[in-house]
């Protein structure tokens, strides 16, 4: 890691460590949204972390962002701040600026012929955190061309809905007043790529704590007269989730480094390669990365008041938002098809 | 605040564009001296014994490439070395016969040789015209290989060894072999009685291999019998006593290549083609997390090649690397066969896929044997992360 990951490491493992133990976890599932930890979360600057320095942002890459990233996933934050990490990102490539709030990520891709001079009709679009947002942001366009498009959230009709995850994930329909738009360097779809990718890292996160949790249990609990973890069959599940944790981690590491270097252009060699190939290997791990952790805890594990299931809920839910293995390995099992036997590793090594 | 899951971590490494020349290179050349070649050589890969190709490789200066040039190597980076291998390994090269001494055996003896022996050894290495095999394993020492038994006791001229080895990969046609073999018979001093030799295999007798046919048909290992076997006294390669910890940083070098996920490439290639015209999305998407797979493990190899590179010892993210992709590369051939849905054929009978895939089913289960096993494995992870 490099000094700004260290550091961006260090604040959010420090910020989230504090505030997000299990009691606060289930309050914030009873009660609803933390409007102080977002505040203490903007006042650190963390959703702004891929934000232009020139709105306020730290103008940080995918790769040293991944770190904020990754900790939403570990901490299992209840906050839109991956969604306020893409919208800061996407305002960045169009030049824009983001109106000050809670912003609510629209997840698909906005069909031109919903736009008009003054507003964008929305059907049943899926938002995360669509309740509490002050301003929408997502992404207009077809073919090659894309719009960033900033909306009001003022007068929506909300249906609220929760992922498994019970992170919020609503419907919006209505009318929302236009605030701006700015034409995008971006495919239309790229919210969806984006979205995988930081979900990707969410899943490593996530993957990463519930694995603590199973190494610290497997060492306190005693049966037969010694710790869990004295017998081989438990050390080798903790020593197999290790291992898909890290291949997780490694493959979205990569790939935010990829979208760095090269881009998401739609052709050509670029980071898309990498994004489905860490969003399909990170939704493929998280049947074993939630069945081992359950598996080491025993009952302990399936009850609400151990708190291993505010990771595992997540990654259910995250296993299939923005596309599930199936869909990444299409797509690759198609690059794989078109470029032949010969081209595959070429593809891999460039 | 710390995560014990951030004791493994592989950061992205991109490799110097100066070796885009070379593997260029590399792949040039691979595509001319394969012409020929059958397909199913071609898949057993790093098994596959050509002396010849061998030679060739060792011309254009891509063996021994990070052994040091004062004694004939080519003093040039891990990370170089890395990509000849790779490039090696997904053609389907047949580099059985320098695998060893490149990977291992040369930078041992670099490390624990006497002067003449790096003199002799290294050029002989570099050149493509050394073959080394390894005499670890013995018939009752396999995972728990500090058990071993075979003795070598010290005599006026040097050693005498007596015992037997077993799965000695190569043996019957290796120029050396680099043995483990205890010195000391005190029952106290298991780990400690332990010490290496670099045998000389034309100028010694009283080595007898056999060569034990496998499932499949091939002759690559053998039993290896040591009947009052006579070495000189500069056999002993490093310290007396210190065998296990040489032996411990030549598994590591074992364990990390990218051979470890390897194995099976040449057949994920033949999968491709053979499904991309036909494909339905279901197939597809099997196929696709197999690229997802192998690019994730291309990203760790490579982040371990850059630590080795660095001078850092990496054993732990080897364990893991050589655990995952064993089991990516110990599950291609039954996909390859049901996606395509032919049978599996002996050599010479069926399509080069058939008798590809015929070849690769047979040998899949020895991935999970040779260079430790899995349950080894979890077991050297789960005490890096801290459980034992
Ligand atoms: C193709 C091939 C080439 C080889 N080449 C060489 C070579 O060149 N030189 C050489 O020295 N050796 C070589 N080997 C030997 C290889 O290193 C051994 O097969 C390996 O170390 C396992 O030993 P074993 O076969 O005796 O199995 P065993 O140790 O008897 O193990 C059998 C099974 O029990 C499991 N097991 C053993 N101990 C434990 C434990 N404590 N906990 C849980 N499970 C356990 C093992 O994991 C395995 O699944 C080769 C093997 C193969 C297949």
């Amino acid at each position: 890691m490099n000094e700004t990951q260290q550091m961006l490491e260090d604040t959010v493992n420090r910020l989230f460590g504090d505030r997000l133990g299990w009691d606060q976890l289930t309050a914030i599932e009873e009660q609803g949204f933390p409007t102080a930890l977002w505040a203490e979360t903007v006042e650190q600057g963390i959703p702004k972390v891929l934000a232009d320095e020139q709105t306020g942002g730290m103008g940080l890459g995918w790769a040293d962002a991944y770190p904020v990233l990754r900790a939403c996933g570990r901490h299992a934050v209840p906050l839109p701040v991956v969604e306020a990490s893409i919208a800061e990102w996407l305002a960045r490539q169009a030049g824009a600026t983001l109106p000050d709030g809670v912003p609510g990520l629209l997840t698909r891709t906005i069909a031109t012929d919903t736009v008009s001079a003054s507003a964008l009709k929305l059907d049943n679009a899926r938002t995360p955190w669509g309740r509490t947002a002050d301003f929408l942001v997502g992404v207009a366009g077809q073919g090659d061309g894309a719009e960033l498009i900033i909306a009001s959230s003022k007068g929506l009709s909300v249906a609220t809905e929760e992922n498994i995850g019970r992170d919020p994930r609503d419907n919006l329909s209505g009318n929302a007043a236009l605030i701006a738009r700015h034409a995008l360097p971006l495919a239309p779809d790229c919210v969806h790529w984006l979205g995988a990718l930081a979900r990707s890292a969410q899943i490593a996160g996530a993957g990463a704590a519930a694995l603590d949790l199973a190494l610290k249990y497997g060492a306190e609990r005693s049966q037969f007269g010694k710790p869990l973890s004295g017998f081989q069959a438990i050390q080798h599940y903790l020593a197999d989730l290790a291992g898909v944790v890290a291949s997780v981690d490694a493959i979205a590491m990569a790939a935010c480094t990829g979208l760095d270097q090269r881009g998401m252009a739609p052709l050509g060699r670029n980071a898309r390669f990498e994004i489905a190939a860490a969003k399909c290997r990170a939704s493929e791990a998280v049947e074993k990365l939630t069945r081992l952790s359950h598996q080491v805890h025993g009952a302990i594990g399936f009850t609400y008041e151990y708190g291993l299931h505010f990771l595992t809920r997540r990654l259910w839910a995250w296993r299939a938002e923005f596309g599930g293995a199936g869909e990444w390995g299409e797509y690759l099992g198609r690059i794989a098809a078109d470029v032949g036997g010969d081209g595959i590793w070429p593809v891999i090594t460039a | 605040m710390t995560s014990t899951a951030d004791k493994l971590r592989f950061e992205p490494t991109a490799l110097p564009a100066a070796l885009d020349t070379l593997r260029a290179e590399v792949r040039a050349f691979l595509k001319d001296a394969l012409v020929g070649v059958p397909e199913v050589k071609r898949s057993h890969s790093w098994e596959a014994y050509d002396a010849e190709f061998s030679a060739k490789l060792g011309a254009k200066g891509w063996l021994g490439m990070t052994l040091p040039k004062q004694y004939g190597g080519h003093g040039r980076t891990a990370l170089e070395r890395y990509v000849v291998v790779e490039e090696c390994l997904v053609a389907g090269a047949p580099t059985a016969f320098h695998w060893v001494a490149d990977r291992q055996s040369g930078p041992l003896v670099v490390r624990y040789g006497t002067e003449e022996q790096k003199k002799e050894i290294v050029p002989a290495i570099t050149a493509g015209k050394a073959c080394f095999a390894i005499g670890m394993s013995e018939p009752n020492s396999g995972s728990d290989l500090a058990s071993l038994r075979t003795r070598a006791e010290r005599t006026a001229t040097g050693w005498k060894v007596n015992g037997t080895k077993i799965w000695t990969s190569n043996a019957h046609r290796a120029n050396y072999m680099i043995a483990l073999f205890r010195t000391d018979p005190d029952p106290t001093k298991k780990h400690a009685g332990l010490s290496q030799f670099l045998i000389d295999l034309s100028k010694t007798k009283g080595i007898t291999p056999r060569p034990i046919q496998n499932l499949a048909g091939g002759r690559n290992f053998n039993e290896v019998a040591f009947v009052d076997a006579e070495l000189p006294p500069d056999a002993l390669l490093g310290t007396e006593g210190q065998g296990w910890r040489q032996v411990t940083e030549e598994l590591a070098f074992e364990r990390s290549g990218p051979e470890r996920y390897l194995s099976c490439f040449y057949l994920l290639r033949k999968l491709i083609d053979a499904v991309k015209e036909t494909a339905a999305p279901a197939t597809l998407a099997r196929l696709g997390s197999q690229v997802a797979w192998a690019a994730t493990l291309r990203t760790m190899s490579l982040s371990i090649a850059a630590k080795l590179n660095a001078g850092q010892d990496p054993a732990l993210e080897a364990s893991v690397v050589k655990d995952l992709g064993c089991q990516f590369e110990q599950a291609l051939p039954g996909l390859a066969q049901e996606l395509c849905e032919l049978e599996p054929t002996l050599e010479g009978h069926g399509s080069d896929y058939q008798q590809v895939l015929g070849a690769l089913v047979q040998v899949a289960p020895s991935f999970s044997l040779r260079g430790g096993t899995p349950e080894i494995l979890r077991g050297i992870i789960a005490k890096g992360m801290g459980v034992r």
